[in-house]
């Protein structure tokens, strides 16, 4: 590792707007080096960073494994991908776009259901009729598997879905999905609805720090001028 | 410190020589369950939350495995593929790793892959005594292997259990009840709902519908509510049909018109709950709350007090050993007495031992009939260290 700050950016579209967005009008403009595809950066009030663009996910990874200090990334992405993320990395602003729920969407058909504890209910008789349990479709495995045992549910079965996951219930691979919604309008489209107490995140783009990045003083001090940039 | 540090490998093996030589004595049988199970049948009756730690994998064949998460379920298939009819009486004991994910950040004393050394008491239809026998062979266990300080704890699920038949609470109220019975908060604004009219109400579901809908009329109510979606642009998608939707539409109209829970038992299982107190005291403490209320707790009372005794007759000491009313394994199939050996060094946090009545597990995993069972087991990483002094 060098004596470079290392910051990552999202990089590819409004995600990394928005942040590119932000940074400037806290007068720390980012600027890519070299070629205008490439996925390096700088900042001119800071030369001593390095900016990083990567995909949300693979800076999440990267805050995991302490191969960088700082990133702009989901929340939802973040709690999702780091077990126990509160003990690793710090969650230090959110940043006001990328705003996204992770929510519990069950068919809209099923008007006897609104609360997560009504899906434990049905849910041993649904075993007994169809000879399986309920699945759910989701890219959020361990947020469902955690939102679901903190509300009782245990009854049902993960199936991973890694697009269009609104789809499946009516397409029948799957019986009920957790999955992120903004406006809710492509659920209303699916004819699904969210559960009462079914929203597991409120997620937006997060600037986070790595507990595990190599924290010299100086590394220290760039972390802090950003936050006080960034809070001003 | 985990059990994949080589230099701790022979002393875990001393320990566990000296652990199973305490249950072969008993005349437990030593067994090997296979440490791969398949994935289904063991994450059925296992809790979510150790459901969520277990190490899940596909295998060529697209076979869903697991390495297993703890001893008792394989043990009990063990004896389901030795016993097809389940009719036999069976005594096992094994010594054998077991894994759960760990995250980074949790205790080094609860590695990944640990072992674990225990015994399981399949069939043996006097329960009081077959309990008090296996606490007490995993009490004379931890002592050989030099553990002195230690306080017992203990819980009853069938206790409750027989609380809520006892107040007829309804058994769809029953099965929320028991599964929020581990989180205290969760579990007293349960209570709070069930005994209040409005919480109860089924805001989703329009009142003029709601009206219109008889439970002792279904066919007429599947009609009324097929109407119901199709005026409102509401096409039944999934694999519910509009029957089963029906259904339970039904039982939750007539929870609505049931009577709340009253006061009175609302009160009554909150005080049930908070009880804490040394095993007799507590027994003495059950009686005096149900009695005052009127209500009788039938046989699981008595087979309480049965088993204090038989504990005593087995030579446990109750000095250090407290009754906690809600006090439970997380396991999805313990079913009566549960149990744990915790030291004050590890906080009571991670006991050094426990295990648990199942009755219904040997069932849920494919016997034809119920078959009694209880068992427990030894973590011994923990248990050595523990005796070491080293936490």
């Amino acid at each position: 590792m060098s004596d470079k700050f290392i910051l990552a950016i999202p990089s590819k579209g409004r995600l990394m707007e928005k942040a590119l967005a932000q940074f400037e009008e806290c007068g720390l403009q980012i600027t890519k080096t070299g070629h205008e595809r490439g996925y390096i950066g700088e900042i001119k009030e800071l030369p001593q960073v390095e900016v990083s663009f990567q995909s949300a996910s693979e800076i999440v990874h990267f805050l995991k494994n302490g191969r960088i200090h700082m990133g702009v990334t989901g929340e939802d992405l973040t709690r999702e991908y780091i077990t126990n993320a509160d003990a690793r990395v710090n969650f230090l602003k959110k940043l006001g776009f990328g705003h996204a729920d992770v929510v519990v969407a069950i068919p809209t058909c099923w008007i006897d259901v609104s609360r997560m504890i009504d899906l434990e209910e049905i849910a041993s008789t649904f075993r007994k009729r169809h000879g399986r349990r309920m699945r759910v479709a989701t890219k959020y495995m361990n947020l469902t598997r955690g939102f679901f045992s903190k509300c009782g549910v245990m009854n049902y079965r993960i199936v991973e879905s890694l697009g269009a996951t609104e789809g499946t219930p009516m397409a029948g691979t799957a019986d009920l999905i957790v999955d992120i919604t903004s406006t809710g309008t492509t659920l209303v489209a699916n004819h699904l609805k969210i559960l009462d107490d079914g929203v597991i995140l409120e997620s937006e783009a997060n600037l986070i720090s790595s507990k595990s990045a190599d924290w010299t003083s100086i590394a220290s001090e760039i972390s802090n001028e950003i936050i006080a940039r960034l809070d001003a | 410190m985990t059990a994949e540090a080589v230099k701790q490998f022979q002393d875990l093996e001393a320990q566990a020589d000296a652990i199973m030589a305490v249950f072969s004595d008993a005349g437990y049988e030593y067994v090997a369950p296979a440490i791969i199970q398949p994935a289904d049948v063991f994450l059925d009756v296992v809790g979510e939350s150790i459901r969520g730690r277990t190490y899940v994998f596909t295998d060529p064949d697209g076979e869903e495995l697991c390495l297993r998460p703890d001893m008792t379920v394989p043990t009990a298939r063990l004896y389901l593929e030795r016993f097809p009819e389940a009719d036999s009486r069976a005594r096992y004991a094994y010594n054998g790793a077991a894994f759960r994910f760990r995250s980074a950040g949790d205790a080094a004393i609860d590695p990944r892959e640990f072992r674990h050394a225990g015994v399981e008491s399949i069939g043996g239809m006097e329960r009081d005594i077959e309990d008090a026998k296996i606490l007490a062979i995993l009490i004379e266990a931890v002592e050989s292997a030099g553990l002195k300080d230690y306080r017992l704890k203990f819980g009853d699920l069938g206790l409750f259990q027989a609380l809520l038949n006892a107040l007829k609470v309804p058994k769809r109220w029953q099965t929320r009840l028991r599964h929020q019975f581990w989180k205290p908060d969760t579990f007293r604004t349960l209570v709070q709902k069930l005994s209040s009219e409005d919480e109860r109400a089924l805001s989703n579901v329009p009142k003029e519908l709601q009206e219109r809908l008889d439970p002792s009329k279904p066919s007429n109510a599947k009609k009324e509510l097929g109407a119901y979606l199709e005026a409102n642009n509401i096409p039944l998608i999934g694999a519910r049909t509009l029957a089963e939707i029906t259904a339970h539409l039904l039982e939750e109209v007539e929870d609505v018109r049931t009577e709340p829970l009253s006061t009175e038992a609302a009160n009554l299982i909150e005080s049930y709950v908070g009880i804490t107190a040394p095993p007799r005291a507590a027994g003495a403490r059950i009686e005096d709350l149900v009695s005052e209320s009127g209500i009788d707790l039938g046989a699981e009372i008595d087979a309480f007090r049965r088993r204090i005794d038989r504990m005593s007759e087995a030579g446990i000491d109750f000095a250090n050993a407290e009754f906690s009313a809600e006090f439970g394994r997380n396991l999805e199939y313990y079913t009566g007495l549960v149990f744990e050996i915790n030291v004050d060094s590890l906080n009571g946090r991670l006991p050094i031992a426990g295990g648990g009545r199942y009755d219904d597990l040997l069932k849920s995993i494919g016997a034809s009939h119920t078959v009694p069972g209880v068992g427990g087991a030894i973590h011994t990483e923990r248990l050595m260290a523990a005796v070491r002094g080293e936490l």
